[in-house]
């Protein structure tokens, strides 16, 4: 154990030490910070604005965390999820002489601090906010932090660490807890729709005996409505029931046989979560962790094309034999948006003006999603590309060309789905899609253009941000010529000049970006 | 010594490993040698108690599994892995309180110097080359002090003096009665190296030779009688 906390003594520090010498890290932090305490008051006054703010507020809070928050911990650690393990616990950790339960336990260190953090920040919005007594703050503080910190750690290690479980009992309780928890919410989803969606309807379902006798959850939910009502007989007995479950799931941790046979599915989970990280640095669109090997289709084709053309048709060839073909995660992006603003906001949308809400929309999406990073920039990780014997302008030109018809293709997703919804007229449509497809390669070269300039100094969100100050500056002159233009001039002039515009001012950052595609080096 | 007594293990359907029996003594350097695919790494990361698997492997006569035997057990990964928040040193530091290892300070600079590592070992393991992290790892694997030392190509990535140095420390690792396991496709690397040989196809070890059968026969020439030519 003196080998574990050393090794997350040595790791803090250091991993401080690297952040004092990256003042980026510094001001993501403070921002972070500052953005939470935002949140935290936001939602201190919606508490107060929904009438939540008494204690029996904080119970119906307490009751709905226990159930959902409780079970879902369950859940996680019955799929052997929900602790970070890195490759070099494999190498290092693992194969040490250390008792595979404390290696769990210290792995978990991540979810204490959270913990604690939250509890705390709960605690003291039960005596701010909450009008708890002192007293009852503290005591609240002490049940969760120690008794339910206590309970979830033991429950991790009976069911994450435990080898005499069968993976099919395992998989059992995780589909038993998930069949639970969908049961439960068409239950309370039935009762606010008979009985309306008001704090007193909320506070009668939380007061529901049935509640607090429900094994574990219930009767945790028990302890907390003893601290910050008072006693009645259910919630003694059922706290009471509660601190022996704590109790024996505690024996039962320390007792419990382990032989580290976790370390199979943690090992991969490393790996798995190593490659996520990977993917996510490249500014990859990540959802989920531990892919499933890639399926491809069996095509059999030859590539078409020379020098620098020859990599759009290689490819084209990739995307044919993918399932989905060019169609990815931002397609269904593209398709969500245009299922949410198309027909619902039809009626919101005022006749005479839908297009400019059509390019507000195409606009705004342009500009919120992380654009596109499909096989292009993975052209630039090899040497092959620099080794092909053709100009930096064709190599960029044919390594992104694929990216711009992506972006046709979702473009014309939101834009004819909301057009015709919206009733604008084709030509308008047809500009948007035009307009979404150069504002999406005007983003692709303005990212190339930042990797050019700040390259590693300042990592993925670095560049981000430059990518994002160098996107608006330029664009933003083109929409305000183009808005002004529209109010003194021809407001139907608003479409042409600003898709002319952006042409002009991407293809030059085009011109600029391919700099970047003459050597391997970047510039900084 | 290290013992390994019908070890099985399968992925799924997929039999990886199919009930291998294999004893490398005291003081003895095997090699573990198969095509690509044949079971080694899975033979690997069980007796380094990374895999569940039937079967049983022991350590100086120890279950692997029990903490008394991971303590007097070395291992180099195939690919290592770092802690990138942690200096060279701390990394020897880490392993010398996990293992309650006696290695002392004079001994552990020795270590560095010798692989070449003197000068970084305040480098953090973000910082180090694939070549480096190697070098790193061995010097881990040595810093236990172990009675058994598992090496899954540990060559790989090593400049010729890293690996020149590897092998001296193997033989010296031999003569103080240490069991070495080395698990590589560079038969060339381990010529000098092997006391006892075995070679893994589709899951099973097809055949095994010590030195002394072997009547002076090369490594690669008993390898590919025995794999009939594959590699």
């Amino acid at each position: 154990m003196k080998a574990l906390f050393y090794l997350a003594k040595r790791s803090f520090v250091n991993h401080i030490k690297m952040a004092l010498k990256k003042p980026l890290t510094l001001i993501i932090f403070v921002f972070g910070v500052a953005y939470a305490i935002f949140i935290i008051m936001a939602l201190a006054s919606f508490a107060s604005m929904i009438r939540l703010d008494s204690v029996q507020g904080l119970v119906i809070i307490m009751t709905v965390w226990s159930i959902y928050i409780t079970l879902a911990d369950f859940m996680t650690y019955s799929g052997r999820k929900g602790i970070l393990f890195r490759p070099a616990h494999t190498h290092f950790v693992f194969t040490a002489p250390i008792s595979p339960k404390l290696v769990l336990i210290n792995s978990a260190w991540m979810n204490y601090i959270f913990a604690f953090g939250m509890w705390l920040l709960m605690a003291i919005a039960a005596a701010t906010i909450f009008q708890a007594a002192l007293w009852q703050a503290v005591l609240f503080f002490l049940a969760a932090c120690i008794l339910s910190l206590g309970f979830e750690i033991a429950v991790m290690v009976l069911l994450y660490a435990n080898d005499s479980i069968p993976e099919k009992v395992l998989r059992g309780i995780c589909w038993g807890i998930r069949v639970f928890l969908v049961a439960l919410t068409l239950v309370i989803i039935l009762y606010f729709r008979q009985n309306g969606l008001t704090i007193e309807s909320a506070i009668s379902f939380v007061d529901w005996p049935v509640l607090q006798m429900l094994p574990v959850v219930g009767w945790q939910v028990a302890l907390y409505r003893l601290i910050l009502l008072g006693p009645t007989v259910l919630n003694v007995v059922c706290s009471l029931l509660y601190l022996a479950t704590v109790a024996a799931a505690a024996a039962g941790a320390v007792c419990m046989r382990c032989d580290g046979g976790y370390y199979e599915e943690a090992a991969k989970f490393a790996d798995d979560y190593a490659e996520l990280r990977k993917r996510q640095k490249s500014g990859e669109l990540v959802s989920g962790i531990g892919r499933k090997k890639k399926t491809f289709r069996k095509i059999r084709e030859r590539i078409g094309g020379k020098g620098a053309k020859a990599v759009f048709y290689r490819q084209l060839l990739e995307y044919k034999k993918e399932k989905y073909f060019i169609f990815s995660k931002t397609t269904l992006i593209a398709v969500f948006v245009a299922l949410v603003v198309s027909f619902p906001m039809r009626d919101e949308v005022e006749a005479g003006y839908s297009r400019f809400f059509l390019l507000g929309i195409v606009a705004y999406v342009s500009l919120i999603m992380s654009g596109y990073t499909g096989k292009w920039e993975n052209e630039l990780k090899t040497p092959y590309l620099f080794l092909i014997p053709d100009t930096a302008f064709r190599k960029l030109w044919y390594s992104t060309l694929m990216e711009h018809i992506k972006a046709l293709a979702d473009g014309t997703i939101i834009c004819v789905a909301s057009g015709i919804f919206w009733r604008v007229q084709p030509l308008y449509i047809v500009l948007c899609i035009l307009i979404y497809t150069v504002l999406q390669a005007n983003k692709l070269y303005a990212r190339v253009l930042a990797q050019c300039l700040v390259g590693d100094v300042f990592g993925a969100k670095g560049q981000d941000i430059i990518r994002a100050v160098i996107q608006m500056a330029i664009l933003g002159m083109g929409i305000g010529a183009a808005v002004i233009v529209g109010v003194f001039v021809n407001v139907d002039l608003i479409f042409p000049i600003l898709l002319i515009y952006s042409i002009i001012v991407t293809g030059a950052m085009c011109l600029l970006a391919s700099l970047r595609f003459d050597t391997m080096e970047q510039l900084v | 010594m290290l013992e390994v007594q019908n070890l099985r293990k399968s992925y799924g359907h997929n039999v990886a490993v199919d009930g291998v029996n294999f004893l490398v003594p005291d003081g003895q350097i095997g090699v573990l040698l198969g095509p690509n695919g044949a079971g080694k790494s899975t033979i690997i990361k069980s007796i380094a108690g990374l895999l569940r698997y039937q079967g049983i492997i022991r350590i100086q006569g120890i279950p692997a599994r029990r903490v008394e035997a991971k303590k007097l057990f070395g291992y180099v990964p195939e690919i290592p892995a770092m802690f990138e928040a942690l200096t060279v040193r701390e990394h020897i530091e880490y392993i010398r309180r996990a293992y309650g290892s006696d290695i002392t300070d004079e001994e552990v600079e020795e270590m560095l110097t010798a692989f070449e590592m003197d000068d970084k070992q305040d480098k953090l393991g973000n910082e180090l080359s694939k070549g480096m992290m190697q070098k790193v790892s061995i010097c881990c694997a040595l810093a236990v002090k172990p009675k058994v030392i598992l090496l899954d190509e540990p060559m790989v990535g090593l400049d010729p003096a890293a690996i020149r140095k590897l092998k001296e420390v193997v033989l010296r690792l031999r003569d103080q009665g240490v069991t070495v396991l080395i698990s590589t496709h560079m038969l060339e690397m381990v010529e000098e190296l092997w006391d006892i040989m075995f070679v893994m196809k589709k899951g099973n070890i097809i055949g095994s030779y010590t030195r002394k059968d072997a009547q002076g026969k090369d490594l690669d020439e008993l390898f590919f009688e025995m794999t009939g030519g594959e590699d």
